[in-house]
C-alpha cells in the first residue's frame, strides 16, 4: 500500500470552525503547525477530506522520521492575523523552510497544535514525491487575497 | 455552503526544493513576491501595468537587502571562524 493524499479541506475543520475550536490570531492565537509525510510508497495511509487529526498520521507511521532536518510534529508556522477581502474572510500563514534537509515527501498536513486532539485544518498534496538531498524544502503560502488565500470563508 | 454563493475554501501551496545548497537570495525574493503582490488576471490594465512596476520595484529593494543580509553573515561566520583558530576557512565562504 501506498499514501494517499489529496488537498482538501478537512470536512471536520469545517464543522470545528463554527464550534470555535480554532484561533488564528497572530501571536496570541492558537499554534498551527505544518507535518510532513513520507514519500508516497514509504507508507500507507490515505488523506484528504475524511482526515480529522494529526493523531491520524502518527497512528499510521506516515510522518517523516525525526531528524535530516525534519523535527517530529513539523514546522511551527507564522499565522497572520485573518482579515477580510472584501467580502470574503482570509487567513494566512508565512511561507515555511525545513533547512539543511534530506528526505522525501508526499505532502502534509496542517494541524491545531494547541486544541485537543491536534485537529487538522487542511490535507496538501505536494503533487508527487518531493525529494530534498543536503538542501533546503520551502511550502510557499498563497497570497492572502479573496481568489487565492491558504484558507477562506466566501 | 455558507451562502448561495460562497463557502470555507481552501487554497494552493508550492512546494520547492533545491539539493546540496540552501536557496539563494534571488529564489527567496521571487518565492515571497507572490506575496507581497498579487496581481489578478482580471485587473484593469492600467492597474496591472503599475502594478507590476512596482513589482518590479519591490523585487530589487529586497534583493539588495537579501544579498546585504548574506554578506552580513558571511562577515560574522568569518569573525567566528577566525575567533576559533580557523582562519584558513574563511575564503569558503568568499564564493
Amino acid at each position: 500500500m501506498a499514501i494517499s493524499v489529496t488537498t482538501a479541506m478537512p470536512t471536520s475543520f469545517k464543522v470545528e470552525i463554527l464550534k470555535a475550536v480554532h484561533n488564528f490570531t497572530a501571536s496570541t492565537g492558537n499554534t498551527f503547525k505544518l507535518a510532513l509525510m513520507k514519500a508516497t510508497a514509504a507508507g500507507s495511509g490515505t488523506y484528504g477530506a475524511a482526515t480529522t487529526s494529526y493523531d491520524t498520521l502518527v497512528s499510521n507511521t506516515d510522518e517523516l522520521a525525526n531528524g535530516s532536518g525534519y523535527t517530529t510534529g513539523g514546522n511551527t508556522l507564522t499565522s497572520v492575523t485573518p482579515v477580510a477581502d472584501g467580502t470574503t474572510a482570509v487567513c494566512d500563514f508565512d511561507n515555511t523552510t525545513w533547512s539543511a534537509a534530506t528526505f522525501t515527501t508526499c505532502g502534509g498536513i496542517i494541524y491545531n497544535d494547541t486544541a485537543a486532539g491536534n485537529p487538522a485544518c487542511a490535507v496538501l498534496s505536494f503533487g508527487g514525491d518531493q525529494q530534498v538531498s543536503s538542501g533546503d524544502f520551502q511550502v510557499q503560502f498563497p497570497a492572502a487575497a479573496a481568489a487565492t488565500a491558504i484558507i477562506r470563508i466566501a | 455552503m455558507l451562502s448561495a454563493n460562497g463557502g470555507a475554501l481552501l487554497g494552493d501551496i508550492r512546494a520547492t526544493t533545491v539539493s546540496g545548497r540552501g536557496f539563494t537570495p534571488e529564489e527567496l525574493v521571487d518565492n515571497t513576491l507572490d506575496r507581497i503582490i498579487f496581481i489578478s488576471t482580471s485587473a484593469d490594465p492600467v492597474l496591472r501595468q503599475q502594478a507590476e512596476a512596482f513589482r518590479k520595484s519591490i523585487r530589487s529593494v529586497l534583493l539588495n537587502y537579501g544579498n546585504q543580509c548574506v554578506r552580513s553573515n558571511h562577515t560574522t561566520l568569518a569573525n567566528r571562524l577566525r575567533d576559533v583558530g580557523h582562519s584558513d576557512l574563511i575564503k569558503l565562504l568568499e564564493n
